[in-house]
């Protein structure tokens, strides 16, 4: 039996997915994909149409490029890269998300005492 | 920003983007494949477990596709390709609908041009949202000269005011004699004029900053632009040229912009300018300069950069007040306004803005005709379509994608009539241009003096943005109803019966409410129409009921005293009577110019009476029998306005029904304030058309003429040759001043006055025709339209009917009659709001001043209304007689099978 895994927390992936690129370079839709499922140690698994949405909305916003390539076993891919822009909007939003998450920890564990 | 951009950009590349992003999902899926086959899985099931983590991929695609564009631009776009398709498929109707789109819009359009060139569009100068008017406005009188003001008023405001960057004033045009022959028109202007208002000179220069200091020591004018190339074909080398004004050699420095026409209130274009300085010169006998009362400026200003309009008004208003404490005020000034500039003056003025309303409401008529039609058509059109949008419902489209949708298309169709309305307008402004050229020309030469007008009718943003709106709302307005009827979701019975007996009931109860509207409105303009037409077709053989064709007026500039004017007046008189050529000559108001009403009181009786002055021979001269009474004596017709009095026969009959007039005494309301002089009746005249050629003066007193008055001129009747007569005349006056002689200008009575009413009558009937024919044309192809297709939604009716037994043509007659019911409710309704139309215009002639459109035509008239309502049956007859022979033709069998 299938387990049941946890659905993506809305808004994340975008920041999973440029943090991911910031880390391991250029890649495609398949690769950051199963990067993320990795990392995550498969505790999340992807709906991974759902990656282009974000890839669309990161391209609109010029945090990432895009450019056709050929993957490692030769099958023509676009392959997408963080932007200077993309950089410096990574930082700013992991300092926010550094910020949330460390205040939740906060909450709830005061929420624990009581 | 940057989001916008990448959207728009891929709105324009959309086909490349949705082979690259399946290329790119397709790449991905083939990359899962691959994974899970090499974790030891079959072909197929990689392939199904791919796709099962790839999710819905169409899903995908379509929030990639939704997301990357702009959907709503998009969307508009499909409606638009969409709607274009449809207009395509469907050219006849889209041909008719467009044609009558254009027809409404432009002569709406039409008329917004011309209110747009007269008061919307702001003056050729500089920065013109900085530049007003000086207005003031009277205790008690109210007019033209509400925007005079004099220079000694001006100088006041100039000097201590601080909230304008500029003051300039310029007189009313004057008209001076050039080389000793000519009659020029000129205006006097402080030297500021043009680099105040910011005018540049297009050929040499303007006046220099203190070229208006000395008396009669700046003799230079700007010449006009319309003047210089009228007299000099636009010779560039003008400048030094030394025309004689009056008698004095003025030097030309230079011409003005080329769309500058000048200031005036009324758009009449000066020939030239000249300093202020030159006043005595140019306009020799008065002292402008230097009486605080006399009114001879026009001020405008420019207000300082961060002055609000109200502190620049009430600084000027106090600076006027304070002034008028320094000396005798006629009329008291109350207060100044400030006035936005635009060609023509006082265009907030109520009643201007009203007659303005007056006419978008007629001519708004026609589109509105037009809009109906084409809802209706729409309608009929639509039934056909009922199918397509149905299916469209079932298959899930919201009801408000429909309507927009179905709006979409009418917003298309009413664009392309708007584009057609506006090439449309741009012709008849040019046509309209052209005919009031002629207009102007034919009459300023009656009228013995030039009238150069500058209007500038060529459409500006105001007129396009103008055009855009109204086809917008003609889209809105005839697109609304149909879309929301269609996309009434009522799938089940749409879907099965695909035109049953008629349409739902609601719907052939809209469609009827528009046929009535229709012909209402139709019948509207058709009935006023008629009625204007019949009535100015009189126009042409109107007679007056005195004599025209001999009678002169004879003006000139004869000085600014009354005493002086009435002593050269006489001395005229006396060599004009003696000459051969000469037959009568008299001193009172010339006819059909404006005469004006004064209150009449008898007794305890009061009404209002028209007024003018008659000196003893006036009489004769005009031919205008005295049925009563006698004339005024020579010695005292000299007297000027003393206690007696002439009256009409209309007026004996008004105020002394049955009883004799003569010896009785009159009130009359001298300066409608209550001043009541008495006045004896000497005498009765013959009843005239002197106020208006349209209509006999209702009430008529004739005073002994004011000495001096404006409107109480000099007034001759030759004998023999017209033009040899006028020779004398002015041969005459040189015996008196050779000056004189050439600025002396006479007007013919037939060809100046009368004329202008008749061309009046004739361009106004021209009008009427143009609107009523549109109206019936409209009317027409509406009724056609409607009948016709509700002949074809019966062809299964009258199959059945007919196989049933009955006659094809009684059923065919109950659909018509069925159909053309609303056609008489219009009918009946059209032929009250015109009487009613009519009644009101019927109302306005109480007014004695007023002038009947109708020339005697009773308002009534059971010809016009009889015969119109008689017309149009025939119209609505034959326009549903086509398609009922048509379907005549069909077989039973075929409409039965037809399902």
């Amino acid at each position: 039996m299938p387990q049941e895994k946890p659905e993506i927390l809305p808004g994340t992936l975008d920041l999973m997915v440029l943090k991911t690129l910031a880390v391991l370079g250029p890649l495609h839709g398949f690769g950051l994909a199963r990067r993320i499922e990795q990392i995550s140690a498969n505790l999340i698994e992807l709906n991974q149409g759902t990656i282009y949405a974000s890839l669309l909305r990161l391209q609109q916003r010029g945090w990432i490029s895009s450019a056709w390539g050929v993957s490692d076993n030769n099958r023509k891919a676009k392959f997408y890269s963080i932007t200077r822009a993309g950089q410096k909007s990574l930082t700013a939003e992991t300092k926010s998300w550094e910020r949330t998450s460390g205040m939740m920890t906060r909450l709830l564990a005061m929420e624990a005492e009581n | 920003m940057r989001t916008l951009f990448s959207k728009v950009l891929a709105m324009f590349r959309r086909r490349f983007l949705d082979q690259d992003f399946d290329a790119e999902v397709e790449a991905h899926v083939q990359m899962l494949i691959e994974q899970n086959v090499g974790r030891g899985m079959t072909p197929d099931e990689a392939r199904q477990a791919a796709l099962r983590s790839m999710g819905n991929v169409t899903r995908v695609k379509e929030s990639q596709r939704e997301s990357r564009g702009l959907p709503q631009i998009e969307t508009l776009f499909a409606d638009l390709k969409y709607g274009a398709r449809t207009l395509r498929a469907n050219p006849g109707f889209t041909l008719i609908a467009a044609l009558t789109l254009s027809l409404g819009i432009g002569v709406v359009t039409t008329v917004f041009t011309a209110y747009n060139a007269v008061a919307l569009k702001p003056l050729p100068v500089a920065d013109p949202s900085q530049v007003v008017r000086l207005e003031r406005w009277f205790a008690n009188s109210r007019g033209d000269f509400q925007y005079e003001f004099s220079y000694p008023e001006y100088l006041y405001c100039r000097d201590r005011n601080d909230v304008f960057t500029g003051l300039v004033a310029a007189s009313g045009s004057h008209a001076v004699v050039a080389d000793d022959s000519d009659k020029l028109a000129g205006q006097l202007v402080t030297a500021n004029y043009f680099t105040d208002l910011g005018v540049p000179a297009q050929v040499g220069r303007t006046f220099l900053p203190d070229e208006d200091r000395t008396p009669g020591g700046n003799p230079v004018i700007v010449l006009s632009n319309a003047f210089w190339e009228r007299r000099f074909h636009g010779d560039r080398e003008i400048t030094g040229r030394i025309l004689k004004l009056n008698g004095v050699a003025f030097t030309v420095v230079g011409v003005a912009a080329r769309e500058f026409n000048g200031t005036a209130v009324i758009p009449q274009v000066p020939d030239f300018w000249a300093p202020v300085s030159m006043q005595a010169q140019l306009a020799p006998g008065r002292d402008w300069l230097n009486m605080p009362g006399d009114k001879q400026f026009q001020i405008l200003a420019r207000i300082k950069p961060g002055v609000g309009p109200h502190r620049a008004e009430a600084e000027t208003a106090t600076l006027i007040q304070q002034f008028a404490g320094t000396y005798k005020e006629a009329d008291r000034t109350i207060t100044v306004t400030l006035q936005r500039t635009s060609l023509v003056g006082n265009t907030e003025d109520v009643r201007f803005q009203a007659s303005v309303l007056a006419i978008m409401l007629i001519v708004g008529m026609v589109l509105l005709v037009g809009c109906v039609n084409i809802a209706n058509m729409l309608l009929a059109r639509g039934a056909a379509r009922q199918k397509e949008i149905s299916v469209r419902l079932a298959l899930g489209a919201s009801r408000g994608r429909i309507i927009r949708q179905l709006l979409t298309e009418s917003l298309l169709l009413s664009l392309i009539g708007g584009a057609g309305g506006l090439l449309f307008s741009i012709w008849t402004g040019k046509l309209l241009w052209i005919g009031l050229q002629q207009f102007l020309q034919k009459t300023s030469k009656g009228l013995g003096f030039d009238i150069a007008v500058g209007i500038d009718l060529s459409p500006d943003w105001r007129v396009l943005a103008y055009a855009m709106a109204l086809s917008l709302f003609a889209g809105l307005l005839f697109g609304l109803s149909p879309a929301l009827q269609f996309s009434r979701p009522d799938l089940t019975v749409a879907l099965k019966t695909d035109g049953g007996f008629g349409g739902g009931w609601s719907r052939s109860r809209l469609r009827s409410l528009l046929v009535a509207t229709q012909v209402t409105v139709s019948m509207v303009l058709l009935i006023s129409a008629g009625l204007l037409m019949r009535g100015l077709s009189r126009a042409e053989v109107a007679t007056p009921g005195y004599e025209t064709q001999s009678v002169y007026s004879v003006s000139g500039d004869f000085g600014a005293d009354p005493v002086k004017v009435a002593a050269l007046e006489q001395r005229l008189m006396d060599r004009f009577q003696n000459l051969p050529e000469v037959r009568n000559v008299a001193l009172g108001t010339m006819p059909l110019l404006g005469t004006w009403t004064l209150m009449m009181v008898v007794g305890n009786e009061r009404g209002r009476t028209l007024n003018s002055y008659a000196s003893d021979t006036y009489f004769d001269l005009f031919g205008i029998p005295i049925v009563r009474g006698r004339h005024l004596t020579r010695l005292e017709s000299e007297q000027g306005v003393n206690h007696l009095a002439i009256v009409s026969e209309s007026a004996a009959r008004k105020f002394w029904p049955g009883e004799d007039p003569i010896g009785r005494h009159f009130k009359l309301d001298m300066n409608y304030r209550g001043s009541y002089m008495d006045f004896e009746i000497i005498g009765v005249a013959k009843d005239v058309r002197f106020t208006s050629l349209s209509r006999v003066d209702v009430s008529h007193v004739y005073l002994a003429p004011k000495p001096g008055a404006w409107n109480a001129g000099l007034l001759v009747r030759t004998e023999g040759d017209s033009r040899r007569a006028v020779a004398a005349l002015r041969a005459a006056a040189g015996t008196i001043d050779p000056r004189l002689a050439a600025g002396l200008s006479t007007m013919n009575l037939e060809a100046g006055p009368v004329q202008l009413s008749r061309s009046f009558a004739q361009i106004s009937a021209l009008f009427a025709a143009i609107l009523a024919a549109l109206a019936l044309a409209l009317a027409g192809v509406g009724i056609y339209g409607v009948m016709s297709y509700l002949v074809s939604r019966s062809v299964k009716e009258i199959g059945v009917r007919v196989a049933l037994g009955a006659k094809a043509g009684d059923v065919l007659l109950s659909v018509i009659v069925r159909g053309l019911r609303p056609v008489f409710c219009g009918l009946v309704l059209g032929v009250a709001g015109a009487a009613a139309l009519s009644a009101l215009l019927h109302a306005t002639l109480a007014l004695p001043g007023s002038s009947d459109f109708f020339y005697g035509v009773p308002f009534y008239d059971p010809a016009t209304f009889l015969g119109l309502s008689a017309f149009l049956i025939i119209v609505a007859a034959i326009a549903s007689a086509i398609p009922a022979r048509r379907a005549l033709g069909v077989d039973p069998m075929v409409a039965l099978r037809y399902e």
